[in-house]
């Protein structure tokens, strides 16, 4: 039993460096009184451990899928796959509050040590094999998210944002976890692969039962991924947090959330033509679709360009589910394809977005105007990546666009593919006001943004590679995201 | 010889390593810019030349020789895959020629040098992936990539509503290729379950033949036809491009507010994307879904013709007027392609290259004449006249002026006559109350154009007009080669009949099964 336990470990590295580097940071914060010291000494520390996360991840990589801790967690490779996207998204959105001013000084510490906690939650959700695992995920992931949403103490935006996402977090996990102890009762395991075997003997009654609680534990993992109707906090919240939060949330607790979606999907109703996974998938199309619309259609009319992408990460959100609902691997492959893509597009656009806010105090549309001509290469980091968000080709938004529409059609979902495509064409106009602004007006003033430096336009320029090289050479990413299994034990 | 595989790759590139040395040059050196791009065009048209040289008009498909095809992304078989056929080679030249004539005509361009030649290149070389792709994929890459250097083009240089315009034209054309993606997606799942084709694939060539008449699909509950509702998918894509009544509203707009070199690029060879999609993709991929809307298709050509027309006689500014003129000629192209005989489909692949080169002459005049005046109005909005005796003012801008107006008229001996007359041979066999009323549009054809050039070129010499100055040196450099083209296309057209014949013979004969 220990022995079997201890093997495990091997497949447990990631996680384990992840909480070293979390207890690393702890450390470092709490020995260093000299605040100009402290913070190169934290940021080495959070870079190293996350890159050790990182290359820890890769030596998993290949290995053969395993349910590890007598089933309690997988580790396979689409699960490695999300988690090397959540240590990147981390790792960017460390490196951009360590640049912006929103972060207070003193604070830019603290931020490093949550945001490892928050991914270390991220990266159990993904590999949560029961209902305690996902619990446990989801509540690390969203406690500490409520901390980071809170970060500005003294701006009202920013408190009112912290009060909203812990009442709605804390109401939505509530409901959840009312749906899974349900589900428990009814079908006697919370391990989700005796809850597909369950689920297949089941009489009617017992579904009508189910029902509901299916219905209450999505609404805890819609909250999450910002799903309509459950999305009403996230505009709010990601328009008060400080830039560089909201560029995290955007990214980990979303891919988080989409990822663990995926794998209970797969696992519960991967059976075709049971009831329930009728249901599920019917539930998961209307949701997926009014997501879609409602993010793109919100997004149109903002003024705050913050407020803008949180309705557009809102959308592409609904994009994921679109992948999701197929349930089969051509649907992960493409989601996964769409989380590796959309990480870059939106750490550029809110990397650039943060540089601009902390120059000129607020971040309304106007203040990108004539951008290129004081910064063209970030004008034009920004147009390549506006136009990738809405689905251009070349550039990778259109691939993994391609990839999403490829799985609804090679399931004949050509209703929701064409809802899909509608939308891109809303949300090419509100991408293109920015782009518009930017290069076809001329500039308010002729003050240059202080934080593009040169360092800052590398690291931008080196996210938006990735942005076009895999929108001309996708075979390999193809072919990688198309291998990477997502275990099913039955 | 081995350079023919190469051909199609050179002369798509060439452009792009031109706007790369573009972008290398230093900024101050602006004239260096404008002659690098000079010779990158022309090399290229030369490259277009030496493909016509190469061509042999006997064959009927796509040209093996030329045909280039290597595996993109395996996973999803897609290929970068050109090829060219006597459909898209006059298509093929017409690009080459007014690219190298349009840099001539933006050497007055002023702003941001660079980067208008480095999207200018960037452009044309989009335009050939367009007119070269085999690959639906690729094909549809090109078509959309197409609209950035476009948007910036229209956007940075264009006129007072450049914005407006911009953004218009880029929302309009990308909803209606949008659709098209779920069409190509559509196809490459349907394909695999032809028996003659077996794989999912994206290959054009493979597509066509007309394999998914008896298919159905599901959309919004309803059981639809596959290949009805996909046509209807692409016709909006290609329709909106054309454009067809009512897709046309941007055209206007974009044409108005497009620098002279763009108008000319957008009348001269956009448009034609539009029905050159309809003849490589949405006829010979649905050709029984093509004959079922054929009728339609005519009827929505003649609303073009004598709409186009109308609102063209309407307009007080002169490229207003030009630009619907354009909807009209264009819709004398889709009722000869929508009568699908051999006269009418080569009439109206004719006429595509026919319009491109009178219609971009008209542009080019107009932008030569703004240049002058810094005003395009006919009658001014207060209710004076805008020009007034420019034939005595500036008599060899009128010579050229009356012989792009008349080859634009279709006037026997210059080259839209020939056009014309093989469309109206071809659509008398199949919709005689649509040739009738479209040899309306004709009449209105001329009435527009004689009205314009009488209240411009006629009467009174305003005050203000006889400081104008007539051509200079490099203005008729670049006015002379398209005057040549008009007046010898007119005459003699066979060399380009003979390049298309049996191309369109072979489509035409493919839709006679159906």
């Amino acid at each position: 039993m220990i022995l079997t336990y201890l093997a495990n470990i091997g497949r447990y590295v990631p996680e384990l460096l992840a909480v070293l580097t979390m207890i690393g940071l702890l450390f470092v914060d709490s020995t260093y009184d000299n605040e100009d010291k402290k913070k190169p000494m934290v940021y080495a520390t959070a870079i190293i451990g996350l890159l050790s996360v990182l290359i820890a991840l890769l030596f998993n990589w290949g290995d053969e899928p395993v349910a590890i801790f007598t089933g309690a967690m997988i580790v396979d490779p689409f699960s490695i796959l999300m988690k090397i996207i959540i240590v990147l998204g981390t790792l960017g959105a460390i490196y951009l509050s360590s640049q912006s001013r929103e972060i207070y000084w003193y604070l830019k510490s603290e931020f490093s040590i949550i945001a490892v906690g928050v991914m270390i939650g991220g990266m159990i959700l993904v590999s949560a094999n029961n209902f305690l695992m996902l619990y446990i995920g989801i509540e690390t992931l969203s406690v500490l998210s409520y901390v980071l949403a809170n970060f500005k103490k003294d701006d009202e935006l920013s408190s009112e944002a912290g009060l909203k996402y812990v009442l709605y977090g804390g109401m939505a996990s509530g409901v959840m976890l009312f749906g899974m102890s349900h589900i428990f009762g009814v079908l006697g395991t919370i391990q989700f692969s005796n809850v597909s075997v369950a689920l297949a003997s089941l009489s009617n009654t017992e579904i009508a039962i189910l029902l509901p609680s299916f219905l209450m534990f999505f609404a805890g993992i819609g909250y999450k991924i910002a799903a309509v109707p459950f999305h009403m906090w996230s505009p709010d919240v990601y328009e008060g947090s400080p830039t560089p939060v909201t560029a995290f949330f955007s990214i980990v607790p979303k891919v988080a959330g989409i990822a663990v979606l995926m794998r209970v999907s797969l696992v519960f109703f991967g059976e075709t033509g049971s009831t329930l996974q009728v249901g599920w998938v019917g539930l998961l199309s209307v949701v997926g679709a009014l997501t879609m619309t409602l993010g793109n259609v919100s997004a149109i009319n903002q003024r705050s360009v913050k407020r803008m992408l949180a309705y557009s990460s809102i959308s592409h959100a609904g994009m994921m589910l679109m992948g999701i609902l197929v349930l089969n691997e051509v649907g992960i492959s493409a989601v996964l394809f769409y989380s590796i893509v959309y990480l870059f597009m939106t750490l550029v656009a809110f990397y650039i977005v943060t540089f601009v806010t902390d120059q000129y105090q607020n971040d309304h549309f106007e203040r990108f105007s004539g951008l290129v001509y004081k910064h063209p290469l970030m004008a034009i980091s920004m147009a390549i990546v506006m136009f990738s968000l809405a689905g251009i080709p070349p550039l990778s938004g259109f691939v993994a666009k391609f990839n999403i529409l490829i799985a609804l059609i090679n399931d004949a979902h050509y209703t929701l593919a064409v809802i899909a495509v509608l939308n891109s064409v809303a949300a090419l106009y509100y991408y293109l006001k920015i782009v518009r602004l930017m290069i076809l007006k001329d500039s308010e003033s002729s003050e240059p943004v202080s934080l593009f430096g040169f360092v800052n336009q590398s690291v931008i320029v080196a996210m938006v590679i990735p942005v076009l090289f895999f929108g001309i050479f996708w075979s390999k990413i193809i072919s990688t995201t198309s291998n990477s299994i997502l275990l099913v034990i039955q | 010889m081995s350079g023919s595989s190469s051909l199609l790759n050179w002369i798509l590139w060439m452009p792009i390593i031109g706007a790369i040395g573009v972008l290398l040059i230093p900024k101050m050196k602006e004239e260096m810019v404008r002659y690098w791009s000079l010779i990158n065009t022309s090399i290229t048209f030369l490259l277009s030349i030496l493909l016509y040289m190469r061509f042999d008009t006997t064959v009927a498909g796509m040209q093996a020789p030329f045909n280039v095809k290597i595996p993109w992304i395996e996973h999803f078989n897609i290929y970068y895959s050109l090829g060219v056929d006597g459909i898209s080679l006059p298509m093929i030249l017409l690009t080459g020629a007014l690219f190298v004539i349009c840099v001539l005509c933006s050497w007055t361009v002023k702003k941001a040098v660079k980067a208008y030649f480095a999207l200018f290149l960037f452009l044309q070389s989009t335009i050939f992936g367009v007119f070269m792709a085999l690959d639906f994929f690729l094909f549809y890459v090109y078509w959309e990539v197409m609209l950035i250097p476009m948007f910036f083009l229209i956007g940075v240089w264009g006129g007072e509503q450049k914005e407006y315009a911009a953004v218009k034209f880029f929302l309009y054309t990308f909803f209606g290729s949008i659709l098209m993606l779920v069409g190509m997606i559509g196809l490459y799942f349907a394909s695999a379950n032809v028996p003659e084709i077996g794989v999912n694939t994206f290959d054009i060539l493979a597509l066509h033949g007309g394999y998914f008449s008896e298919m159905t699909v599901g959309l919004f509950g309803m059981e639809l036809s596959f290949s009805k509702l996909f046509f209807i998918f692409m016709f909006i894509g290609f329709a909106i491009k054309v454009p067809i009544f009512p897709f046309h509203t941007w055209l206007p707009h974009a044409h108005v507010q497009a620098p002279t070199a763009i108008s000319v690029i957008l009348a001269g060879v956009l448009l034609k994307m539009g029905t050159y999609g309809f003849l490589r993709i949405a006829f010979p991929i649905f050709p029984e879904a093509s004959v079922y809307f054929a009728n339609m298709i005519a009827w929505l050509g003649l609303i073009n013709i004598i709409y186009g027309a109308l609102c063209a006689m309407a307009q007080t500014d002169v490229k207003r007027l030009i630009a619907y003129s354009s909807v009209s000629h264009m819709g004398f192209v889709m009722v000869g392609l929508a009568a699908m005989t051999v006269q009418g489909m080569n009439g109206a692949v004719l006429q595509m290259f026919n319009h491109g080169t009178s219609t971009a002459m008209l542009f080019l005049l107009i932008g030569i004449l703004y240049e002058r005046s810094h005003h395009r109005w006919i009658v001014r909005p207060d209710g004076t006249k805008g020009f007034g005796g420019l034939y005595t003012q500036l008599p060899k801008f009128s010579v050229v002026f009356v012989i792009a107006m008349f080859a634009s008229m279709g006037l026997p001996g210059l080259s839209g006559f020939i056009s014309e007359a093989l469309i109206f041979l071809g659509i008398y066999q199949k919709f005689t109350t649509i040739t009738v009323l479209a040899l309306i549009g004709l009449l209105l054809g001329a009435a527009y154009l004689l009205w314009m050039f009488k209240r411009m070129f006629f009467g009174e010499v305003l005050e203000e007009c006889k400081t104008y100055s007539d051509m200079n040196a490099r203005e008729i450099a670049y006015m002379v080669p398209l005057c040549i083209a008009v007046i010898f296309f007119g005459i003699i057209p066979a060399p380009l009949l003979n390049i298309m014949k049996a191309s369109v013979g072979n489509l035409v004969s493919l839709m006679s099964n159906f």
